[in-house]
């Protein structure tokens, strides 16, 4: 028996949060980024920082990769992409467009350059399908990085040596410290996951579905492959922009070796921990891709202490102990971690006349 | 209650006591903590295993001596797998579990230092060292906290095209890898050599690792540059481009910079492939760890390896990589030592003002003489040569000073 499930309208079934433990887990959630905001160490907002940022590339890729059911090997180029016009952008239009507005322009810039260059990459969507398309995408990763490194652009790039990057203002309000930036990622990555969230819900994200499902179905049905394919294309370059856009205000610096093809294997491997094609895979996700490391790095680390004669053999260990995590999740999950918790909160709901 | 004199003195001295106390408290720490991140996987794996156990020698020998006027110190080692952003979590997770006991750390390359260098201001300010000479660090300006134990990368090119003018050269080609790292100097390298009015013939970038060995090779041939300076690699390339021209049959003189001058891999190479490396020449900033005779610090460091170490290829023998983080961690401690003593805050800042002055300083023997910082970097190397015959790197130049 299911409880607490009861609709009595069209909107209560439309709801994105359709029952209370989902309410209960959201809200909750929200608390505690908020508490989290204000009293967690530097350490924690450093990491909290960076797992807001990849969750906003990974939320791209599975409009792509979960909904639409086309696989990219080339997305750290669109975080590379969003990053550099953003830094660059400023630099350029610096005594042109006041500071403190800066970011309204620099932002949509970035994110807008990226979706368009997410088009042309999409292209060949539309004649290959699976690993070819992988590997087509793949070299969208490689000709951003070397154009990025190229002499001919370094005055704009700074080639190899990497661009300092500016702290955003807003109106005079200068977000110089991580736990100011913190509070901005963690409002962007909600409001990035709930957009997602409503695309699914629509004319387009059905479309995507559609397509997942079976290509040429979806076409006799009526739904364009090429514009929708090239519209999910758009979309999640967009998101993994807006990713890089929040990447170079948080870092210092930025480097082209920090957009190299291990954070494009990282944002599908985050999402196929997490979950491919559900609205929360990617935080779980980005949960076991960023934070799961540094927590094996403290247990070592407490476990056999921090001298460097320790260190030296435990940090093999570390690596190896993160694979076997991985591999375990996936054998025991193929699904994906929202499986787990899926199945966790139907027994909750169902409790205490079923479980799972 | 009416408040007379001796009241009033009373409660002025009761509250100054409460008031100084967690000052007191924190300058009484009972033991400091140095933190470091090292590239103990990834690609320069080998470089941070090499220098992880120079880490313990060094807790030793410095807690041996009194450690900071007296109070122990401790090191904080982490894995970085030479990615920047996981020194910065690194070093942000040293300061977050150790806080105000953390006085320094160490950091495994130029990027990590960028990264890091914005976040080092009021309490989160630390001395900060690295295994980084490039060139943009030595600016006390822009980098007040961080510093080189070593001339920069610009200063070591410097100094060989010095030589190679005193030679009496003329073609210069620069073949250095596609990194941050590689291409540090190169700009400033052409300008030195058109004042020295040596020609620069051919400017190649490679690949840090697996480059294209026979295109480099042919490139340089038709260059026609009688000296050749390899820079930008560590474990591999420099030798094998070196090869390359050697089986071409090229006579141009090959030089490298410091993180191509390790005697480890010269040996391995000679010993895998024969002794074409004989002959090539490159700058060292410190002296080569078997020439101890008048350096009494290295003298020290040996005794304690071959008890520490005993029975492993460290036993006898200290790499260049170990050699430059020793030097690191001495100047960060004169800096702590000299700054507690007169009688100062180790903070960053009174750190960082004692660092800076910090001149005419015997080291032990780690450089030719005294030495002083200048731009928080010491200007000063050493030309060297290999000889395949006896796997060492003789000296081919006075010590040279930029």
């Amino acid at each position: 028996m299911i409880n607490a499930n009861l609709k009595n309208s069209y909107a209560a079934d439309e709801r994105v949060l359709n029952n209370t433990y989902k309410q209960m887990f959201v809200y909750g959630m929200m608390i505690v980024l908020a508490l989290f905001t204000f009293f967690a160490n530097d350490y924690m907002i450093l990491i909290a920082s960076q797992m807001g940022i990849l969750l906003i590339a990974v939320v791209g890729i599975n409009i792509l990769t979960g909904y639409t059911g086309l696989v990219s090997l080339g997305h750290g180029a669109f975080v590379a992409i969003g990053a550099y016009s953003v830094t660059i952008f400023a630099n350029l239009a610096e005594g042109i467009i006041p500071a403190g507005v800066m970011p309204f322009f620099a932002m949509p810039f970035a994110v807008a350059l990226a979706a368009l260059i997410g088009v042309l990459v999409g292209l060949p969507s539309l004649r290959v399908k699976g690993l070819y398309l992988a590997v087509a995408t793949l070299a969208a990763n490689f000709i951003v990085i070397f154009l990025i490194e190229e002499d001919l652009f370094q005055p704009w790039t700074g080639g190899m040596v990497g661009l300092t990057t500016h702290a955003p203002n807003f109106f005079g309000w200068v977000l110089d410290t991580k736990r100011e930036m913190f509070g901005m990622i963690a409002v962007i990555g909600f409001l990035a996951l709930l957009a997602a969230q409503n695309l699914i819900r629509t004319r387009i994200g059905r479309a995507f579905i559609a397509i997942r499902d079976r290509d040429y179905s979806a076409e006799i049905l009526g739904i364009s492959l090429l514009r929708y394919k090239l519209t999910s294309f758009a979309l999640s370059a967009a998101y993994c922009g807006l990713a890089g856009a929040l990447l170079a205000y948080f870092f210092a610096r930025i480097l082209p070796e920090q957009f190299e093809l291990t954070l494009s294997l990282n944002l599908v491997a985050a999402l196929i921990i997490g979950g491919m094609g559900r609205s929360m895979g990617p935080v779980f996700g980005v949960i076991i891709v960023v934070l799961v490391p540094e927590l094996i790095k403290v247990l070592f680390s407490s476990a056999v202490g921090g001298s460097a004669s320790a260190a030296q053999f435990r940090a093999p260990l570390q690596e190896i102990a993160f694979g076997l995590l991985l591999v375990l999740f996936l054998l025991k999950e193929p699904l994906g971690i929202n499986q787990i918790v899926d199945r966790i909160l139907r027994a909750a709901n169902r409790w205490p006349f079923a479980r799972g | 209650m009416s408040m007379n004199r001796r009241t009033f003195l009373g409660t002025t001295a009761a509250t100054t006591a409460l008031m100084g106390t967690p000052m007191i408290l924190k300058a009484q720490a009972s033991e400091y903590v140095l933190g470091a991140s090292l590239p103990l996987t990834g690609p320069f794996a080998t470089a941070g295993q090499l220098v992880a156990p120079a880490f313990a020698l060094a807790t030793k020998l410095f807690n041996d001596e009194g450690g900071i006027a007296g109070t122990p110190i401790r090191f904080v080692t982490e894995d970085s797998g030479y990615v920047p952003q996981n020194t910065l979590a690194n070093y942000q997770r040293a300061l977050a579990s150790e806080g105000a006991n953390m006085i320094g750390y160490f950091a495994d390359s130029t990027g990590a230092m960028k990264l890091i260098a914005p976040e080092l201001k009021g309490e989160n300010a630390r001395i900060m060292g690295s295994t980084s000479f490039a060139s943009e660090l030595a600016d006390p300006a822009t980098h007040p906290y961080q510093y080189m134990s070593g001339p920069s990368y610009q200063s070591q090119f410097d100094i060989l095209l010095q030589n190679i003018k005193n030679e009496g050269g003329s073609k210069v080609a620069f073949i250095f890898s596609n990194t941050e790292f590689g291409r540090d100097p190169i700009e400033h390298g052409k300008a030195t050599a058109e004042r020295l009015g040596l020609e620069v013939v051919l400017e190649e970038s490679t690949k840090p690792q697996g480059a294209d060995i026979p295109t480099h090779v042919t490139k340089l041939a038709q260059s026609g540059a009688d000296h050749c300076i390899l820079h930008g690699y560590v474990t591999g390339v420099w030798p094998q481009l070196i090869g390359g021209a050697r089986q071409f049959g090229l006579p141009t003189k090959f030089m490298g910079t410091f993180w191509g001058m390790e005697k480890l891999i010269a040996d391995r190479v000679t010993k895998e492939a024969g002794p074409f490396l004989s002959g090539y020449e490159g700058v060292m900033p410190y002296r080569y760890f078997w020439d101890r005779e008048d350096a009494p610090r290295y003298q020290q460091y040996a005794e304690l390896s071959k008890v520490m170490f005993a029975g492993t290829p460290l036993e006898n023998y200290m790499s260049t990589w170990a050699i430059q983080t020793m030097c690191g961690l001495e100047i960060a401690m004169k800096s702590f030592r000299d700054t507690a003593e007169a009688g100062k805050e180790l903070t960053a800042d009174n750190v960082a003002e004692t660092l800076s002055g910090i001149s005419d300083w015997d080291t032990g023997g780690f450089f030719g003489g005294n030495v002083s910082m200048v731009n928080n970097a010491i200007g000063t190397g050493r030309v060297y040569a290999y000889d395949a015959e006896s796997g060492l790197f003789n000296p081919k130049s006075d010590w040279l000073s930029v």
